[in-house]
């Protein structure tokens, strides 16, 4: 720690000037880590009084650095309260001018602390990184990289605390000889007595796995990485055109039927009014309007009235056959879940969050701790975007997994005594109730794919109802379906028996009784 | 006559504007909808009767379902010491019994451990898990196993809400077959 010294106004100008050259010096990227450390350790410490371009309780910040010097700020910062008692008067002026209100001491900031803060209080923003692989190009860092993600990434992040401490420049506070027999076995260092490995056990819960297959030279290359860091990616991809709805909506394809209907009317209407209108010149009665034989021909206003008709009747009982059916059916859901990430993306089977659809007869819906079985490590959105949502309204989904459970990301624990709150999903596939259906003797026993049903769930982003779920479209499956009978030891002699009675190879579901009304009914 | 065609037009035009179920994001109209609504609470249905709103209620603690058995190792790292000594698969190794394990593999384990067990799954591979270790590096046993499937361990979650136990004892006879494979 550096002490108060009186200087001279020459020295003073040659110290200030000195450490303006230093710091300009050190390569433009480790400087402006230090801001960025500085703009953590103002928010985490300072900003609750002071802000930097407006007064607060305290005064305003910015460019306080060019009216004091350094190393009376560090000290003003580190106690005031002691500087006032002590008797200095410039502590006691500014004391007086900010209407007397003790500024809090932070003895608990280094000097370099107070520095980094000192810096970002000059009001620069924080430059994107300047290629700091510039810097310092070693491969062992790569290799390094290689061996955290494979072997450490489970329980530690380079920065904040996962299960394990944060690991980013370690190196610096434990000594080097002593992390190497620590990641090795750790169980082993501490038996053989060493203190410190004992204190870092008895701190943390969790037991930390020994790493005996690491070679001197792997350790040592993660040592480096863990000393240098990663190289911020550079900002996560924007946008992807990819996440466009590939299914469009069913329907009854009802207006190309309509256009070639109309087509063929008029192409008829035209015919008939063309030979009339032949008829009456050769009549040598005067030549009529064509437009005039169309509308009075008395065939064509018959024509018309059966098509309306036919029309009418045709829309009607469209319309009859589509009440309650709910094939599109796209509820808005309390969080932004996409079947496309999770399914699509990153491959996970449908079974893993479905797991009830194989011994139950519903498919349930996963409760969150299937969620937080991931999502305690993954609290970050960093795939491609869709749907015209931001990063941090998918970072913010994620979020409604954690207030749902009462997880602490921060702190990357369950908050104690916390009501959890049931996530509200709302159901798209709804049966009737006198209809009995179970998941798990289609998928199960008859291994039918998911897709069969529920359409591509993979590619969508919105879940929606893709088939109608009417008992037309169960019955057709039931006709058309062949029972796989070569597996299932239930079948042994039935197979034989009805492929007798319907003088058949194979039997279909709806010939081993799959359409009789007590199946489903009841 | 005339009047006739008014009357078809204006009935079609109707018909056609109400025919529309334009509202997707709600369900379609019924008619007469008798037995659509369950009487009783469905599974995962709300229910006005449970303070948190829930039909699923869980059961009183210390209760047993017949055909379970409790199992007694704690979620703690004595626990987990135990298991791994003491803990031996009731299951004899059989071709069906492996052949389930590898089925439930594939759906619960596959994405992150990988095929292989290797620990180079889908989402190693697209970086959103890291630091799954590969089974031959680690000193597991078929209690360890079991263990952890169980109570999950660091940031593995448990799996037993997912699976039963006899598929538990089956997966972890697979990631055993596993193991021996890659030790080769």
């Amino acid at each position: 720690m550096k002490s108060v010294k009186q200087h001279s106004p020459l020295s003073r100008l040659v110290n200030s000037s000195l450490a303006f050259l230093l710091l300009f010096s050190l390569s433009l990227s480790a400087q402006q880590t230090d801001v960025a450390n500085g703009e953590k350790l103002f928010k985490a410490n300072c900003a609750a009084c002071h802000k930097l371009d407006k007064k607060l309780v305290g005064p305003a910040l910015k460019g306080i650095t060019d009216k004091r010097e350094q190393d009376w700020l560090i000290a003003w910062i580190k106690d005031s309260p002691g500087m006032i008692k002590s008797g200095d008067k410039l502590a006691i002026q500014v004391f007086e001018e900010n209407n007397k209100l003790p500024m809090i001491a932070n003895p608990h900031l280094s000097d370099q602390d107070i520095v980094d803060i000192l810096e970002y209080t000059k009001g620069e923003e924080v430059a994107p990184q300047a290629a700091p692989a510039t810097q310092e190009v070693d491969p062992g860092v790569e290799r390094g990289k290689q061996i955290f993600k494979t072997n450490c990434a489970a329980c530690h992040k380079m920065e904040g605390k996962l299960i394990g401490p944060e690991l980013f420049k370690i190196t610096d506070s434990r000594e080097h000889e002593w992390l190497k027999a620590w990641i090795k076995d750790n169980n082993a260092l501490a038996a053989s007595g060493d203190k410190l490995a004992k204190e870092v056990q008895a701190s943390n819960p969790a037991v930390m796995t020994p790493f005996p297959q690491l070679a001197d030279q792997d350790l040592e290359d993660l040592l480096k990485y863990f000393a240098v860091g990663d190289v911020k990616a550079v900002a996560v991809a924007t946008g992807d055109a990819s996440s466009e709805q590939i299914f469009n909506k069913p329907g009854f394809g009802v207006l190309p039927t309509l256009g070639v209907t109309i087509l063929a009317f008029l192409l008829l209407s035209l015919i008939v009014a063309a030979t009339t209108n032949k008829k009456v010149e050769e009549g040598e009665e005067s030549t009529e309007n064509m437009l005039k034989t169309m509308f009075f021909n008395p065939f064509l206003r018959f024509l018309t009235i059966i098509f309306v008709l036919l029309g009418g009747a045709w829309f009607f009982f469209g319309w009859l056959m589509q009440i309650d059916v709910n094939e599109g059916y796209q509820p808005i859901q309390p969080i932004t879940f996409s079947h496309a990430v999770h399914a699509g993306d990153n491959k996970i089977d449908c079974q893993y969050c479905h797991s009830s659809a194989k011994h139950s007869k519903t498919s349930g819906i996963p409760t969150a701790n299937v969620c937080m079985n991931c999502h305690k490590s993954i609290s970050e959105y960093t795939g491609p975007l869709f749907d015209g949502h931001t990063k941090e309204d998918l970072d913010n989904e994620i979020q409604k997994i954690y207030d749902a459970v009462g997880w602490d990301k921060d702190k990357m624990e369950y908050i104690e005594g916390y009501e959890e709150k049931p996530i509200e999903w709302v159901r798209i596939h709804n049966l009737a109730d006198f209809a009995y259906y179970n998941h798990s003797q289609h998928v199960t026993v008859a291994g039918l794919d998911c897709q069969k049903c529920h359409g591509p769930v993979e590619e969508m982003h919105e879940m929606h109802q893709f088939s109608p779920l009417t008992m037309g479209w169960c019955i057709e499956c039931h006709r058309d379906t062949q029972v796989d009978m070569t597996e299932n030891g239930y079948y042994k002699n039935i197979h034989d028996q009805l492929a007798k009675k319907y003088g058949v190879e194979k039997v279909t579901a709806a010939q081993m009784g799959g359409l009789e009304c007590g199946k489903c009914h009841y | 006559m005339k009047n006739i065609l008014k009357i078809t037009i204006a009935l079609v035009f109707l018909i056609v504007l109400s025919s529309c179920w334009g509202d997707k994001s709600k369900p379609n109209y019924q008619y007469m909808p008798d037995m659509y609504k369950s009487v009783g609470y469905e599974t995962y249905s709300e229910n006005p009767n449970y303070s948190n709103g829930m039909t699923t209620q869980l059961p009183a603690e210390g209760t047993i379902a017949r055909g379970n058995v409790p199992y007694e190792y704690t979620d703690t790292n004595e626990g987990y010491e135990t298991a791994k000594l003491e803990l031996k698969n009731p299951l004899e190794i059989s071709e069906a019994n492996l052949e389930n394990g590898e089925k439930m593999y594939n759906i619960y384990c596959l994405s992150c451990h990988g095929k292989s067990g290797a620990g180079d799954g889908v989402l190693v591979e697209r970086e959103k898990f890291l630091g799954v270790p590969n089974y031959k590096d680690r000193d597991i046993t078929e209690g360890s196993i079991y263990h952890v499937i169980m109570h999950g361990r660091n940031l593995m979650g448990s799996h037993a809400s997912q699976l039963t136990t006899k598929e538990r004892w089956q997966v972890t006879m697979y990631v055993q077959q596993l193991r021996t494979e890659l030790l080769k």
